[in-house]
């Protein structure tokens, strides 16, 4: 066995078929896995007599759920890191290897991989250095024993120390450098989709993406639609307040500059400002002496504004003038 | 291989950002004579639509985002100015458009299509980014729907 075989792309190991008696071995070329058909033991005696102490003892400990297995990849002795057995039968003990496989998804795979997501966050913990993950080829006859979860933090931990990655790949997938990245990329779309459900309304109670995606896009469309209602309600209104801009414009500045900035007190004060007559305005700007951090920003833009209706409106020099005050 | 997510960033500015790049485009507008005419209510209407969605843009963060990038050179284009970029962002977006046409294979690259459809210059993007563009881009829609609102009230007859 060679460790470049080990490594990533490996080829599609064909229909192997599990032993009957649930033995799980991992293939590191069939060659091999035919020599360990009559158990994990003589895989345990390539390892160093201590990481196998640790395999007996790790194999031990975990607490028995009916549905884990672990898997174990054989290092090659080249590589120091540490990898653990798969041991027969005993279903609870074991942790189970990411295999490759052709076509044989099992449909038990699924709500057990969600179960086994819990395992491994306790099972990290107590192996932390003992459990490696490999790539290699497995098939997984045995549905009762075997779950495979994944890895990537383990395999992103241990690159330092290893020229390639080693990753766990869920269950009936595929551990070559596509899928790899394939699955990363599966990941990132799914964590932004996660985002986008927590932003759009009553959208976390929907399961499955493609509904989700309908959600989101009729949002947006009801978004747009908004637009361009409010904007045609703009445009109805717009040509009656050529004088009520300028406060609404100037009123603006005591507004924005109020403590919160949430909708409701926009709301609140916006109103309030329109029928406010030019006499209070004023009152209220001397009141107000306070610095704004938008200041310089207001002053420019106030300005620029005040030149553009001058034009417009010969009455409302009084708001302009102030405003050029702050 | 497996890249560590950097946290997205989908905060927006405040609400008075939107507002005042929309009201400032809103005065613009008036100033232009043939504005106020009482006959050509749609020509005005597209107009206030277009500095709607122009002064988000802006506001939003100006060319730093894919969709206002997008939207802003839409809209220089039917006014004939030119929207500068950084050239690095213009041959990325290019190279992006040309290899993202073959991709509606997927059932959910389908439904990205539709969501490329609606958000501005989501053609250019791959599927995690459009995804995040479109948070973004939901969540500056909504302050802008709400800058308008309060607009509205404020200016209607009470």
């Amino acid at each position: 066995m060679d460790p470049t075989g080990v490594s990533g792309a490996r080829s599609n190991g064909g229909g192997a078929t599990r032993e009957a008696t649930g033995l799980e071995s991992l293939h590191l070329g069939d060659e091999f896995r035919q020599d360990n058909v009559g158990g994990g033991f003589t895989a345990l005696l390539e390892l160093p007599p201590t990481q196998a102490v640790k395999l007996l003892h790790f194999a031990d400990s975990p607490s028995s759920s009916s549905q884990a297995a672990t898997v174990t990849g054989i290092v090659p002795p080249l590589h120091h890191s540490y990898e653990t057995l798969t041991f027969p039968s005993n279903s609870a003990l074991l942790m189970e290897r990411a295999a490759r496989f052709s076509g044989e998804t099992t449909t038990s795979s699924v709500p057990s991989t969600s179960s086994v997501k819990t395992e491994p966050a306790d099972e990290t913990n107590s192996s932390q250095a003992a459990v490696n993950n490999r790539s290699g080829k497995r098939k997984d006859s045995d549905k009762k024993t075997e779950i495979l979860k994944k890895k990537k933090n383990k395999s992103s931990e241990e690159n330092e120390k290893l020229p390639y990655v080693h990753v766990r790949a869920r269950r009936g997938q595929a551990t070559d450098s596509h899928s790899l990245a394939e699955r990363a990329r599966r990941e990132k779309i799914n964590a932004r989709m996660k985002l986008l459900q927590e932003l759009v309304p009553g959208c976390d109670k929907i399961q499955g993406t493609a509904l989700v995606l309908d959600e989101i896009i009729n949002h947006v469309q009801s978004l747009q639609r908004q637009v361009e209602m409010l904007s045609m309600r703009l445009a109805s209104v717009n040509p009656r307040i050529d004088f009520n801009l300028d406060t609404i414009l100037g009123s603006e500045n005591g507004s924005l500059m109020d403590g919160s900035f949430s909708g409701t007190a926009m709301q609140v004060v916006w109103p309030h400002q329109v029928i406010e007559t030019e006499q209070s305005y004023h009152q209220r700007q001397l009141q107000q002496p306070q610095q704004w951090p938008f200041d310089v920003l207001n002053q420019r833009a106030w300005g620029r504004e005040e030149d553009q209706v001058h034009g417009n409106d010969s009455a409302n020099l009084h708001p302009n003038q102030v405003k050029m005050e702050l | 291989m497996a890249s560590a997510d950097k946290p997205i960033n989908t905060d927006v500015p405040e609400k008075d950002v939107f507002a005042l790049h929309f009201l400032q485009s809103l005065s613009n507008l008036r100033r232009q004579n043939t504005f106020n005419s009482p006959e050509k209510t749609n020509d005005r209407v597209k107009k206030i639509k277009k500095a709607a969605y122009v002064s988000m843009a802006r506001a939003a963060g100006g060319t730093s985002r894919l969709w206002s990038r997008a939207l802003l050179r839409r809209a220089a284009k039917e006014t004939n100015k030119v929207v500068r970029f950084s050239r690095r962002k213009k041959r990325v977006t290019w190279l992006r458009r040309r290899s993202n046409r073959r991709d509606p294979v997927e059932e959910e690259e389908k439904e990205a299509e539709r969501l490329r459809n609606l958000v501005p210059g989501g053609g250019a993007m791959e599927t995690s980014k459009l995804i995040e563009e479109t948070a973004y881009y939901i969540k500056c829609l909504s302050m802008q729907v709400k800058v308008m609102q309060c607009l509205v009230d404020g200016l209607s007859p009470k």
